[in-house]
């Protein structure tokens, strides 16, 4: 009668999560992307049945092991079921799978194969016919084992939209009849371009996400951090994507100093450096050597050489904010927008002063993107600040505090303006 | 001591749009508690019984086997745990916080008859 010969030790973190996104990689590359919507129900089941075993028989000796044979199992039966009512393509689709070795994930050559899986399940899902929107939703989704309720509340939005988006984008894939294979020359290029900007948009998605929130939102750090190491050391790595993937670490390594003891936000030059975590910060090196090998520069570059300075710097002072400047307006030729110029102009400020870096935000105050962003006031009123100007940085406070900002950042706005009226 | 039979009943349909990663704390939460029990030294054993159709049989002389008494409700006995215990309201007090019972379930608590002549 006694079962408990089994571990019942921990899990690994998020293993059910990262083994659903292979687990669907590999059941769409045997079964086709036709069939995604079966490969996630295979998966689901697959959870299930461990969800439903495990508390009573403890963790099998190879936990991903007995998740694949299980999927594969569903999917047979799955398959049989849909041959029976004379459905042809389950037919071809269960004699492909008959022929398929059943990955036990326990050695390293498999743990390739299923690397290269889901790499071809994120370049499929980053198809250019697929809308920005649905490939982002998507990839979380399949390759980042994410359900619907958790992409929506991941990108605060509304779990019907999510759920409508990821029903269209499987039906244009369906109907589009794109393949898993990998793309090559032309349509490689195009769709790793693509995997990256939705990397970078969900790593930014999770890193706007204040201490304090949902912390799925804080996952998506982890896991667009986890699919650009997987892009940028695949087979078809390049070094744009070794670029994310230092920019990101260097952030994220951030991430534990950007609030205090009490919840409240720290800026950049105030934090307590020794809370940067020193895995990512090497992390973000080992990326950085290896994103220099390619001719061109692209936007992650600049972005990551800038990340990589903060980095290195051991305080606010110690920072060499002239070669930053000179990264900025590397960035701003090769990707300019209204959020660059901000950025650079605080930058300006410490190169050459609050006057000219309030200079150079003033073109930037009719900006329509920036119009609802609380940073360009905020930005005006500490330089205000800085150079005597108290009646005229309260008034920049008072405007950052009319446009929406978090608990954290509203009550920094709110000390700040205690110090204008301070004598 | 007295031995006491813990039957899990759960509705499985709600797993259907579980997230992989409430799945696993799910099962974390399991382990949790299975390790309290057994520190406790009177775990004895556990098993899942499998979902498949055909539970129970009736009938004299012509025996049916049907999906069981049950068929109408959608909650199934998923599984059981026999434990060691001083007293019933001592197995009550470890079956309160398995986890079955935040997951929606329902637990069924049971003396195994102490005048049975046993092994």
């Amino acid at each position: 009668m006694a079962s408990d010969q089994l571990t019942a030790g921990p899990l690994v973190d998020h293993l059910f999560r990262s083994r659903a996104g292979q687990m669907v990689a590999y059941l769409t590359r045997l079964l086709g992307p036709e069939h995604l919507d079966l490969a996630e129900e295979v998966t689901q089941e697959a959870l299930v049945r461990a969800l439903q075993n495990w508390p009573y028989s403890g963790i099998p000796q190879n936990p991903a092991g007995w998740l694949f044979r299980v999927a594969r199992n569903v999917a047979l039966d799955a398959l049989r079921h849909r041959t029976l009512t004379g459905e042809k393509s389950a037919e071809l689709a269960a004699e492909h799978f008959r022929h398929a070795d059943t990955p036990t994930a326990d050695d390293a050559e498999l743990e390739e194969q299923l690397r290269d899986h889901e790499l071809g399940m994120v370049l499929m899902c980053c198809h250019s016919i697929l809308p920005p929107d649905a490939r982002v939703a998507l990839s979380l989704k399949t390759v980042g084992g994410f359900s619907v309720r958790e992409v929506a509340r991941a990108f605060l939005a509304d779990e019907a939209t999510i759920a409508q988006r990821l029903v269209r984008a499987k039906r244009q894939i369906r109907d589009s009849g794109i393949r898993f294979e990998l793309p090559a020359g032309e349509d490689l290029i195009a769709r790793m371009d693509s995997a990256l900007e939705v990397v970078y948009l969900m790593f930014n998605e999770g890193y706007a996400a204040q201490s304090g929130e949902d912390l799925v939102r804080h996952d998506l750090c982890g896991e667009a951090l986890r699919l650009g190491r997987l892009l940028a050391t695949s087979s078809v790595g390049t070094p744009q994507a070794h670029a994310l993937v230092a920019l990101m670490a260097f952030q994220a390594a951030r991430l534990p100093a950007r609030v205090d003891a009490a919840g409240e936000l720290v800026l950049l030059e105030d934090q307590d450096r020794t809370r940067w975590d020193q895995n990512l910060i090497a992390l973000g090196f080992h990326h950085f050597t290896l994103c220099a090998e390619g001719a061109e520069v692209s936007s992650y570059h600049a972005q990551a050489a800038i990340a990589a300075i903060h980095a290195r710097a051991h305080d606010g002072r110690g920072t060499d904010w002239k070669l930053i400047l000179g990264l900025y307006d590397q960035l701003i030729e090769l990707s300019p927008s209204p959020v660059v110029e901000l950025n650079r102009a605080v930058v300006v400020a410490k190169v050459h002063g609050a006057e000219a870096a309030l200079a150079a935000l003033r073109p930037l105050e009719g900006s329509r993107a920036l119009r609802n962003y609380y940073f360009l006031p905020m930005v005006q009123g500490q330089l205000l600040l800085e150079i005597g100007d108290k009646p005229g940085a309260a008034q920049c406070f008072h405007q950052a505090l009319g446009r929406p900002c978090s608990e954290p950042e509203s009550r920094f706005l709110q000390r700040k303006l205690a110090q204008c009226e301070s004598h | 001591m007295a031995q006491y039979m813990l039957l899990l009943y759960d509705d499985p349909s709600g797993w259907k749009t579980m997230s992989p990663e409430d799945m696993q704390k799910a099962i974390q939460k399991f382990f949790a508690w299975r390790e309290k029990v057994r520190s406790q030294g009177v775990l004895l054993g556990s098993h899942k019984l499998a979902d498949d159709p055909g539970r129970v049989m009736r009938g004299k002389g012509q025996v049916r086997v049907t999906d069981g008494p049950y068929s109408e409700t959608k909650e199934v006995l998923g599984g059981y745990f026999l434990i060691e215990a001083p007293d019933y309201n001592a197995a009550v007090d470890l079956a309160r916080d398995c986890p079955g019972l935040e997951y929606g379930g329902t637990i069924e608590v049971r003396e195994v008859d102490p005048m049975a002549p046993r092994k």
